[in-house]
């Protein structure tokens, strides 16, 4: 079982089908206003990323595909000028252009309180996933939302989003009245409501808890590990470049893939997916892009 | 502040196949199926729509404020820049505080730029330092002030300020702060960063203070605004404080 769900649409896949995948993912984290490249003088990544050719580079594999969903595991506030000036509503706003489809409540995204999020998020086309925030009494509240689902040929992908605990992280001050509740029976309630009652063949969950701690706060190892029913957690906060996706058998005994890209949009994630006229996936493969190194 | 990368892919092969949860990474056939491909020409649509914002970013980030007149980067044992960093700690702590401040100490890991000859301005400050902190100056007794001397040394050096040392091994000798033997017995005050002092960053020796003073005023990338305007002409300087 695992190892059909790792096998890649590469050199293997010539046994399989020449046929697209029916659906392809593509996701970012951490981006942190990084709006234009690194600049040439950066310590590292220099004259990497941009969301200009993250958009460009998008929009090539939207002509190739059958269908594309872009996500986004959150903290796309704080990190250049960018955010100074304008707060995040420039990055919400161009990834509302390219098409996100969804985007987790990061962190950051309270560095300038509920009210600073609720003025930024006005110009964000695409639902913010955060099922274990409560928001409720604060201008956040109707910027944010549970889950979503995505049909495609009448294969139903569930979405929902994770937050991290604010302790240590968001400053009381900053996350005003929200209220972070467990990640874990948020996540599995969510799961549960997606499998059974929306019927969904493919759970993803955008967290923004990290990927690995040793210090006993949740992380995506740990979530994936008591979880039933995801089958992939699309990551962020810990900034990890992880090569390919880390398979966690979860309590079913099926497998739980978990991927991030890094920081900054230098790196745009891609997983294949493809399934049957049953709906049952036979295939996910993964690759990953460096934008800005080189030529296709 | 921002939580610092880890970037460890290489590290999590050896990891991957140490932890019996995983599915093994022996499994994956080919790992050229992951060889990064790129993209380079940037969207016209996105290019415009983010140019629009533009003028008013550099109408508030743009201006100049110091020109650069070498190339600084970090280094070790000691580097002009390095120093530089230091000292704009100490000496901003020495006047929101009236009173000298012995010593600044930061890690080089909160910059993100290198500086390369001309116009210095404020966006490139910001992005030379991104993190949010603010200034905090530490009273610490001399046998903690040895233990930083030594956690320096043990980085093979790192910014600091009002101290003189060499580093044979791991090891800090001949430690002068202001240009006095280091006392034990003696406190002196110390300036760095809320999160340096919060226990961030490779000082250990900062976290057991007998007192502290947090300028929650004082944004340390502000800091670094009013230093660089203030030199307005910047150049590379080092005088031996860390030598191997």
């Amino acid at each position: 079982m695992a190892a059909g769900l790792m096998t890649p649409l590469g050199a293997g896949a010539k046994l399989l089908t020449p046929a697209k995948p029916n659906v392809t993912i593509l996701y970012t984290n951490d981006t942190h206003a990084r709006l234009d490249p690194f600049p040439d003088n950066a310590v590292e990544f220099a004259g990497l990323g941009g969301i200009a050719r993250r958009a460009s580079l998008v929009k090539k594999i939207r002509s190739e595909s059958r269908h594309v969903l872009l996500l986004d595991a959150g903290d796309v506030f704080q990190g250049t000028p960018w955010f100074d000036v304008y707060g995040g509503e420039v990055d919400l706003k161009l990834m509302s252009e390219m098409g996100y489809d969804a985007m987790a409540v990061g962190n950051h995204e309270f560095d300038r309180g509920p009210d600073g999020f609720a003025e930024a998020a006005q110009k964000a086309r695409f639902p913010i996933l955060a099922a274990n925030y409560d928001a409720s009494g604060t201008p956040m509240n109707e910027y944010l939302q549970r889950l979503i689902v995505k049909e495609f040929e009448g294969f139903r992908i569930g979405i929902f989003g994770l937050g991290i605990e604010f302790n240590g992280v968001v400053s009381p001050d900053l996350h005003g009245g929200v209220r972070h509740r467990d990640p874990i029976a948020w996540a599995t309630g969510m799961t549960n409501s997606l499998r059974q009652y929306h019927k969904c063949d493919f759970i993803i969950c955008l967290s923004h808890l990290g990927f690995q701690y040793g210090s006993g706060r949740m992380d995506d190892m740990t979530l994936a590990e008591k979880v039933a029913g995801i089958d992939l957690i699309i990551g962020g906060h810990t900034h990890t470049f992880l090569d390919y996706p880390v398979g966690v058998v979860n309590p079913d005994g099926d497998v739980t893939q978990i991927t991030q890209m890094g920081h900054g949009g230098v790196r745009l994630g891609r997983i294949d997916l493809s399934f049957n006229e049953r709906n049952q996936k036979y295939a996910l493969s993964d690759r990953y892009y460096t934008i800005g190194e080189g030529t296709e | 502040m921002l939580i610092r990368k880890i970037i460890l892919p290489l590290l999590f092969i050896g990891f991957i196949s140490g932890c019996s949860h995983y599915s093994s990474s022996e499994e994956r056939p080919d790992n050229k199926a992951v060889t990064a491909t790129q993209y380079p020409e940037p969207d016209p649509e996105i290019s415009k729509l983010l140019n629009t914002y533009r003028d008013s970013l550099h109408l508030q980030m743009g201006e100049t404020i110091a020109t650069i007149h070498d190339t600084l980067r970090f280094s070790k044992p000691e580097s002009a820049l390095g120093n530089l960093v230091a000292d704009a700690l100490r000496f901003r702590a020495g006047s929101e505080l009236k009173q000298f401040v012995n010593i600044g100490v930061i890690g080089d890991s909160s910059f993100r730029l290198y500086l390369t000859p001309g116009d210095l301005t404020r966006m490139d400050v910001l992005e030379f330092m991104p993190y949010e902190n603010h200034l905090v100056i530490l009273k610490l007794k001399g046998e903690r002030v040895m233990e930083l001397a030594n956690q320096v040394a043990e980085l093979g050096g790192a910014p600091i300020s009002g101290m003189r040392f060499r580093i044979d091994g791991d090891r800090a000798r001949g430690v002068l702060v202001n240009a006095q033997t280091l006392n034990p017995a003696e406190e002196y005050l110390v300036a760095t960063t809320s999160w340096a002092a919060n226990g961030g960053d490779q000082f250990p020796a900062l976290w057991d203070y007998s007192d502290r003073i947090d300028l929650h005023e004082v944004n340390v990338r502000e800091l670094y605004i009013d230093y660089f305007k203030s030199r307005r002409n910047i150049h590379a300087n080092r005088d031996g404080r860390i030598r191997s």
